[in-house]
């Protein structure tokens, strides 16, 4: 075990350092880009302009994370992204330069659905007076200067105790527009947000979304207010609300300064620091553990709430009555032709949108969901397999029916079945590493997190693959604990 | 003890077809009898007696046992089965666990008797079958007649008052009839009330007390064994117990299983309990086949054996032919005197179709 994963590190960091000296990219004008390889974030305003030009081989990616991982590695020559995101700090930590900073800026605001007018004009208002009375200027300079990142402890506006949330979507999980550290949001919008929650005594409810689904979750009442570097465009303007808008960012392109040269560690040091940077700083353990205990609550209540849905559909599948079987089929061919994370979409921002279901509990739902189609297969095939004769000899010696399920069949048929019901568990498991995408903190989206923080894709991919390792271990361990004693007397 | 009256047993088929396979059936079945179930397959034997402790339960008629009707609607059916005992065709031993906790699991968990007790009388009553020394064993790793004596000790860990044997020697390989029907002629020896399943004539005369003869879906004939099996009053139940088994052989070339064949032979005479008559059949047929029948291909061999009256014979069928083959001429006297030696008797006749010599051993 131990010698695996000394080279499944190896092998890690052989691919995050790999790649030669090249000569640097200039670039004089966006015409430029020209036959290079360009990257940015999928479902940015970057993502629309580029993907018009054929010139181009443009690459989306998930994450800010993502597209710094992706240029250090070669496997694109340019990122393309506000200004702001990568800052002084970050491009100099990560051996990169601005080859080019566009002239025109985006102006960036809030973004609502019409309906919401009321709250459009309140932070309209409080931008004003902020305007007028300096406090705006002086948090723009904390913020939007390098400034913040030389402090060890951010500025922090309070959050209000108590009345009714303000459910505020993010897309960035980026300094200095909104991040998180230690279970609490910082930034510039965030520093905004609060101030609308002190002027209307509401506290805010957070929740970061994925750049591609953050529109859903406003269009689709999930969210009352989207923040997270959200330029003003005509095509969004048309169908959503924006609060005024509070800065104009830059995009910029961003590239390798090959004339910097990465100071090359040791792989030894490159682990410690590793590790100190993805888990111990800023108390970064705390994602992988309140990831982790997300994924294992997802997971748990999943599989049991699966496993009695089962029961269900074995019993549905086994009546008298025709039309159940017939709903038993199209429920299994429904499972089978949907791809998970489709109908855990479906569910979050079409079915549950408005009734106020939280997205765990939505999670919950649509794994339980699937796994109760595993799960009765999985009956079906272990109590089908024990003979009629067992329930018979069970029956003539005296047993009643219940007696005689209970004592004889179950547990021949859980001896069966328990090792394809541990595959199950298993793939439900891992299978979970997609809430993400709704709004969840698993332990997957806990790494994601961390590396949209520290930009270093090694540690804390590593962390959460040992993690899941260790889970699937236990599964094992916990369904061997439950199989039935050799011994019966 | 049981009281039987007018049980019948109608299937529905998914076609629609209706299937009557218990039409009528009445009898009393008194303590320390031992009855054979006897007669044409599908004519509802296993059915009836499946019908009795109610695992297919009848569709008419009553069943009194011990001066209850265990038809009436909230009759504890478990406690019924507690007393009547059942060993099924295919064993059906728990496969999970051991031979001696599959003895002593029902009176552990039914009749709630400590591990002690049910772990002694679990022994006492494999050593009865003799299989004591399996009792830690998996029944996955025993023979069929080990199977089949641990599932009848089962049954007596219960202390039925009455046993239902559903064709217990026929999932079996022949060599391991005897040891089932030895520990079944013991039970009956202590006067176990039995109801006995079996296609085995031999062992149905010896062993009952009474035989039922069912055809029909009905119990076409009742009575004493001896008087069944020698003076039977119905000419069905006649034609049934003195018919004649076979077992046929197509010879065409030289390139026929021999050996096959002596396999074949050998587990017919197992079978049929006559054992003794394997060895004479094998040398007659092979003093034949060298000396006179290799001319004679294609041929029909035929070993043939009536229960009733014990008779064995060896046929040996040509179509076509006129003469006896053993009257040919080229066949010497010492192969004519030797072949006689093996057998009773033999017979030279011409049939509607050839001719046939017929060896009786």
């Amino acid at each position: 075990m131990k010698k695996l994963l000394l080279f499944f590190l190896l092998i890690l960091s052989l691919f995050s350092c790999s790649g030669g000296s090249e000569q640097g990219i200039v670039l004089q004008s966006e015409a430029d880009l020209s036959g290079l390889r360009v990257g940015t974030v999928s479902g940015s305003i970057y993502d629309l302009q580029l993907s018009s030009r054929k010139d181009i081989t443009l690459q989306l990616f998930n994450s800010e994370s993502d597209l710094l991982q992706a240029l250090k590695n070669r496997k694109i020559d340019v990122a393309v992204h506000d200004e702001v995101v990568f800052n002084a700090v970050v491009r100099k930590e990560n051996g990169m330069k601005i080859a080019l900073l566009e002239e025109q800026a985006f102006p960036t605001a809030f973004m609502m659905r019409k309906d919401n007018s009321e709250l459009a004009q309140t932070l309209t208002a409080i931008q004003e007076r902020m305007e007028a009375d300096g406090s705006m200027q002086r948090l723009k300079d904390y913020w939007l200067t390098d400034r913040y990142a030389q402090e060890s402890a951010y500025s922090h506006i309070p959050a209000e105790p108590s009345g009714k949330p303000i459910r505020v979507a993010t897309a960035a999980d980026s300094s200095p527009i909104s991040f998180l550290i230690d279970g609490e949001w910082y930034g510039i919008e965030i520093d905004l947000l609060r101030e609308l929650g002190r002027e209307l005594h509401r506290p805010l409810e957070i929740k970061r979304y994925d750049s591609g689904s953050c529109i859903m979750a406003v269009s689709s009442g999930l969210a009352d207010v989207l923040c997270g570097c959200i330029f003003v465009t005509p095509e969004r303007e048309e169908q959503f609300l924006f609060s005024k808008p509070y800065h104009s960012y830059h995009p910029a392109y961003f590239v390798l300064d090959t004339e910097a040269g990465m100071e090359r560690e040791s792989l030894i040091t490159g682990i410690k620091n590793g590790v100190r940077k993805n888990i111990l700083v800023e108390n970064r353990w705390k994602f992988i553990t309140d990831g982790l205990w997300e994924t294992l609550k997802i997971s748990f209540l999943a599989i049991l709430l699966g496993s009695l849905l089962g029961v269900g559909l074995y019993a549905m599948a086994h009546s008298r009555r025709g039309w159940m079987h017939a709903f038993v089929k199209l429920y299994n061919g429904f499972i089978a032709g949907i791809p998970e994370l489709v109908l855990l979409l479906i569910l979050f921002y079409v079915v549950f949108a408005r009734s106020g279901v939280p997205s765990d509990m939505v999670a919950v739902m649509a794994f339980a969901l699937f796994f109760a189609s595993g799960a009765s297969d999985i009956y079906e095939t272990s109590l089908g397999a024990i003979p009629h004769g067992q329930t018979e000899a069970g029956l003539a010696l005296g047993f009643t029916r219940v007696q005689t399920f209970f004592h004889i069949v179950l547990p021949q048929a859980i001896r069966r079945g328990l090792p394809l019901y541990r595959g199950q568990c298993v793939s439900l498991l891992k299978g979970t590493s997609i809430v993400g995408y709704i709004a969840i903190q698993d332990l997957t989206r806990a790494g994601d997190i961390i590396r949209s923080r520290t930009f270093d894709a090694v540690i804390p991919l590593l962390v959460v693959t040992l993690i899941y390792f260790l889970l699937v271990w236990l599964i094992g361990l916990l369904l061997k604990l439950a199989t039935p004693k050799k011994k019966v007397l | 003890m049981i009281t039987v009256s007018h049980l019948s047993k109608t299937y529905y088929n998914p076609d629609g077809s209706i299937l009557h396979v218990l039409k009528d059936v009445n009898c009393e079945i008194n303590p320390g009898e031992v009855i054979s179930i006897i007669g044409p397959s599908g004519t509802g034997k296993s059915t009836f007696l499946r019908a009795l402790n109610l695992l297919d339960p009848p569709t008419g008629g009553s069943i009194v046992f011990n001066g209850e009707n265990i038809l009436a609607k909230d009759y504890p059916v478990h406690k019924m089965r507690q007393k009547v005992g059942m060993v099924f065709q295919n064993f059906n031993l728990f496969d999970h666990m051991t031979v001696l906790e599959n003895v002593m699991y029902a009176p552990c968990k039914i009749k709630k008797e400590s591990l002690e007790t049910a772990r002694e009388e679990g022994l006492a009553l494999l050593r009865k079958v003799g299989l004591a020394e399996k009792a830690d064993v998996y029944p996955a790793s025993l023979s069929g007649g080990q199977k089949q004596r641990v599932a009848i000790a089962r049954c007596l860990a219960m202390k039925p008052e009455v046993i239902l044997f559903d064709e217990p020697t026929s999932a079996l390989d022949p060599t391991m009839v005897g040891e089932v029907l030895s520990v079944i002629r013991q039970l009956a020896k202590e006067g176990m009330t039995m109801l006995i399943v079996t296609h085995e004539m031999k062992f149905a005369r010896d062993v009952s007390t009474r035989i039922f003869f069912m055809n029909e879906g009905i119990i076409y004939e009742d009575g004493p064994a001896r008087q069944v099996f020698e003076k039977p009053r119905r000419s069905a139940t006649k034609a049934f117990v003195q018919r004649i088994r076979k077992e046929v052989f197509q010879i065409d070339d030289p390139d026929f299983d021999f050996p096959g064949m002596e396999t074949r032979i050998r587990r017919f005479c197992i079978k049929y309990n006559i054992a003794e008559k394997c060895e004479p059949a094998f040398q007659a047929c092979q003093l034949m086949l060298k000396e006179v029948m290799s001319a004679y291909m294609p041929f029909t061999l035929r070993i043939t054996h009536s229960e009733l009256s014990a008779d064995t014979s060896l046929d040996f069928m040509v179509e076509g032919l006129e003469s006896s083959p053993l009257a040919a001429p080229g066949v010497s006297p010492a192969f004519l005197e030797q072949l006689r030696s093996l057998c009773k008797d033999i017979v030279e006749e011409p049939t509607t179709r050839g001719f046939r010599v017929k060896l009786s051993l």
